[in-house]
């Protein structure tokens, strides 16, 4: 046997060129393992809007303001900026002063490869690249119509060849830089979501000029940003390494957290320099069963719970099992601000003006069981679409009744809209977002359940693509799908109803309600108060009274933590939190001894 | 000979064009626009507008010097496929994930065509005995089980349970490490199929008379199996053998994805997924090129190992 394997190492070496081992860890270098269950797709913070790209980057790319790690409900603080932003009274200016003293990371796009200091004009430079339409950024959608001269920037860029011909310093009367360190902001209308959208948010992170001049079109595998770390290793499809960035200025971890952090130790690093770690490490790992695996053996230091998995890790009283304590793993739970639905085309024929159709569909859809058997009884379900992480979230929204499972309604309903139709109801169609396992058992879930009552349906699994370009076209009749809210405001849901958003807008329903409108044009240009709070809960039902989707669960997140992993306390909106986590080494070299006894 | 080989390299370009010419159509015509999709929600007419001119889709299809066919047939010859849909250079990625994958490929496929051919000698010698029916068994159950299953198994057991090997890819590890596994369970889920068809192979040949006569001269059984049986045998091998090794570049899905290879298999089924034309394209394209080229050297291989065939 070790013969075959000397052998088959010596041709594998022959093969594949190895470039040798590389040096085994320091046992005194704190190193995070992290475990991402999908590749990212680039590193460059403008062009980037998936969730994995954002997890890694994130460590690397500061933004202006940030949330705090530990208080709840969340709430925002300055990061790279120097103090919350002064606002005019009209709401239409914000004028933010830029930290002192903060440098880019070292690299070779600046002379003498030393980074140099961040400027308000890395800012402008940040919203302009998004505006410039050679560059194509998906995040333009959130600056499209409300900083004075930037749609006119984009539109110069449209007269422009080529990426490179585009010329940054041309003027956008919005965007001011008086001097170095103050950045001023004029808006067309008010904004209140502005700094929690656009500068909590890593797409405005700073990038240099620099670096996007020297790399090009490479500069998304070159990330040159001020974060506590900077990349090391970007084996792409396979892993990603990041270390310390020796520039960072550091970041005292916070003092103050909510009720129960103390008691909960979140608090026991308070006052201390970040980070704590030497070097993040991400091993790409897309299916489940290796990365439970390796949890399990302490290669990382944190996990999610597989489905096929759960009943070895969790009770059914929601607790750890004796096995998981016997490890010392700890158990977190948060509420995600997600929503997942069964979504209806209003301008489908047979759908759109066939109320009682789809509120048949809706009441025929048995979400208790749904949860059971899909998520091991994780998930909860969606009364409204409002999360309930959510502080609009209105809590009396199960007594309305719009997600109860009543089969029986659900028929009357059934006849009442096929007199609607005249006659016989088409055989509906429902697409699902991809044709793997959980979608098929999805899918012939809600196909069941539809049947039951009296349904003829037909569902078409199509790859994400094919399914994108349909709704976007709006040419599908009922469509999965699900809704994750970037920042803890309800409006991020709400503008899903708003008719000007529709497909490829966020409204795939196609949605129109005059009312609706009126209010949601009223409340964008409103701050945080209790009346708008009223508004969006009378918003929700508005949208939910009409039936443009079936609304099903919210998901919760379960995540299984070693006990050496510390700070590790969920959030729901930031991402470069490996800055606050820690490791106790000796903690996980135990754990190596306690595994031979486990076994 | 080399008239041969020259006239077989010349009738590979219109077989290459045509490869060319067939993703072209099936990607451009029938797979439709993918600007849309590139573009993504909440995308302005104008971005959907830009990706087209980006990527060159606003440009005629055929009738023009600087035609979309044009383009991708001038991007083939000179190996310069573009950038992929994560704007990294469609090339750099395939270069990366060769390595891997061969890691992976190569010496799972020598694995399994010399224990696989050893074995169904050996099978083939001692034919109609217990031993025989229970290979042929094993190996009929062998091809039964997915090789998922295999997948699962072996990693669960061998890697997790029993500690033998690395679960998967560790940036510490060496490749030999982390691919020994799965070359091993690539070996064990080949043998099933390959010795039942190297067996049926050497059957034919341990009928002949000239096998007879060897043993009836007094040649010993290893002689007579692995000098004379094996080498008039070599022409059905050498087809199956020769016209797998282009393959090999295509790596294996499953075991990359289990053991967090990065090799190219795993790249070619995401492209599709996500309708990575120009990952897909290239991917096919130099498929084929290996593929006519292994065609050539089996061609060749023929009249080396059987006089009687010859290159007029």
């Amino acid at each position: 046997m070790k013969f075959v394997i000397v052998s088959l190492s010596v041709l594998f070496l022959l093969v594949a060129g190895c470039d040798g081992s590389r040096s085994a860890n320091d046992p005194n270098e704190m190193v995070l393992y992290h475990v991402l269950y999908t590749k990212i797709k680039g590193l460059d913070p403008g062009d980037m809007r998936d969730v994995y790209s954002m997890m890694v980057a994130s460590q690397m790319f500061e933004q202006l303001y940030q949330y705090h790690f530990l208080k709840r409900p969340y709430e925002i603080v300055p990061l790279l900026a120097d103090g919350m932003p002064q606002v005019s009274d009209d709401m239409l200016t914000y004028t933010i002063k830029i930290k002192r003293g903060v440098y880019f990371q070292d690299d070779k796009c600046f002379p003498n490869g030393k980074g140099r200091e961040l400027k308000a004009g890395d800012f402008v430079y940040a919203i302009k690249r998004i505006a410039n339409i050679k560059y194509l950024s998906p995040n333009w959608s959130m600056f499209d119509n409300k900083i004075i001269g930037l749609d006119e920037f984009r539109e110069y860029t449209k007269s422009c060849k080529k990426l490179e011909d585009v010329d940054f310093s041309r003027a956008v009367e919005g965007l001011q830089r008086p001097d170095d360190y103050t950045l001023v902001i004029k808006l067309k209308k008010p904004w209140p979501q502005m700094v929690a959208t656009a500068f909590a948010d890593i797409s405005t992170s700073p990038i240099a000029k620099e670096a996007v001049d020297f790399y090009g079109k490479g500069i998304t595998g070159h990330p040159v940003g001020t974060g506590p770390y900077k990349l090391g290793v970007w084996n792409r499809g396979s892993y990603i390494e990041l270390v310390r960035n020796p520039n960072f200025r550091g970041e005292l971890y916070p003092s103050e957290g909510e009720e129960g952090d103390a008691e909960a130790g979140y608090l026991d690093d308070a006052g201390k320099m970040m980070p704590f770690a030497d070097k993040v490490v991400w091993t790409i790992i897309e299916e489940y069963q290796p990365g439970w695996f390796l949890f399990l053996q302490g290669k990382t230091d944190a996990s999610v719970i597989p489905k096929d998995n759960f009943d070895e890790a969790i009770t059914q009283n929601s607790e750890l099992t004796p096995a998981m304590k016997q490890r010392n793993v700890h158990l977190k739970t948060f509420d995600d601000p997600s929503t997942f639905f069964l979504g209806f085309n209003m301008l489908d024929p047979v759908l759109g003006k066939n109320k009682p159709l789809r509120k048949a569909i809706s009441l025929a859809i048995d979400r208790q069981k749904f949860i059971e058997l899909f998520t091991n009884g994780r998930d909860k379900i969606a009364y409204g679409f409002v999360p309930l992480i959510m502080d609009s979230y209105d809590p009396n929204i199960k007594d309305k009744g719009y997600a109860r499972y009543d089969p029986n309604e659900s028929r009357k309903l059934l006849a009442e809209a096929e007199k609607i139709y005249g006659g016989k109801l088409p055989v509906l169609k429902i697409a699902m977002p991809g044709a793997d396992t959980f979608s098929r058992q999805y899918g012939q879930f809600i196909e069941r359940q539809l049947k039951e009552v009296g349904f003829q349906i037909e569902l078409e699994f199509m790859d994400w693509p094919t399914y994108l370009g349909k709704l976007n076209t709006r040419s599908l009749q009922i469509f999965a799908s699900g809704w994750s809210g970037s920042i803890p405001d309800a409006q991020d849901f709400l503008q899903s109803f708003y008719s000007k958003y529709w497909a490829p807008g966020s409204n795939s329903y196609n949605y129109l309600n005059p009312e609706f409108d009126k209010l949601y044009e009223k409340v964008e240009v409103m701050q945080d108060c209790p009346e708008r709070r009223k508004l969006y809960r009378q918003m929700e039902l508005m949208v939910l009274e009409d039936y443009p989707a079936a609304f099903i669960n919210h998901r919760v997140a379960y995540a299984l933590v070693h006990d050496w992993y510390k700070n590790y306390k969920p959030h729901a909106f930031a991402y470069g939190l490996s800055k606050y986590r820690r490791v106790d080494l000796a903690k996980r070299a135990a754990y190596k001894e306690l595994l031979k006894t486990i076994k | 000979m080399t008239t041969y080989i020259i006239r077989r390299l010349l009738y590979t370009i219109p077989i290459v064009f045509g490869v060319l010419l067939l993703t072209f159509v099936l990607f451009s015509l029938v797979g439709g626009d993918i600007s849309i999709e590139i573009a993504g929600k909440n995308a302005t007419p104008e971005t959907i507008n830009e990706i087209r001119e980006e990527y060159g889709l606003n440009k005629p299809l055929f009738l023009s010097w600087d035609s979309q066919f044009i383009n991708h047939f001038k991007s083939a010859l000179t190996f310069d496929f573009g950038r992929a849909r994560d704007r990294e250079p469609v090339i750099d990625k395939i270069k990366r994930g060769a390595g891997p994958s061969l890691a992976l490929m190569v010496p799972m496929f020598l694995g399994e065509v010399i224990i696989s051919i050893s074995i169904a000698l050996i099978i083939a010698f001692v034919r109609g005995s217990k031993w025989d029916i229970l290979a042929v068994v094993i190996c009929v159950a062998g091809m039964s089980v997915p090789y998922l299953s295999f997948i699962l198994f072996g990693q669960y057991f061998l890697a997790y349970k029993w500690g033998l090997f690395p679960v998967f890819f560790s940036p510490d590890l060496i490749i030999p490490q982390y691919v020994v596994l799965p070359v091993l369970i690539g070996i064990i889920t080949g043998l099933g199929g390959n010795v039942r068809f190297y067996r049926t192979v050497m059957l034919d040949e341990m009928r002949s008379d000239y096998v007879r006569t060897a043993f009836a001269k007094g040649l010993g059984t290893g002689r007579v199996l692995f000098k004379h049986v094996l080498k008039n045998a070599m022409i059905p091998i050498i087809t199956q053998v020769v016209m797998a090794i282009p393959f090999l570049f295509l790596g294996s899905l499953l075991l990359e994805r289990f053991f967090g290879i990065p090799g190219l298999g795993y790249l070619m089924i995401e492209a599709i997924g996500s309708r990575d034309y120009f990952i897909i394209n290239a991917m096919t394209y130099i498929s084929a090129i290996l593929f006519v080229i292994f065609n050539v050297i089996t061609d060749i291989c023929y009249a080396w190992v059987d006089p009687r065939v010859s290159f007029e």
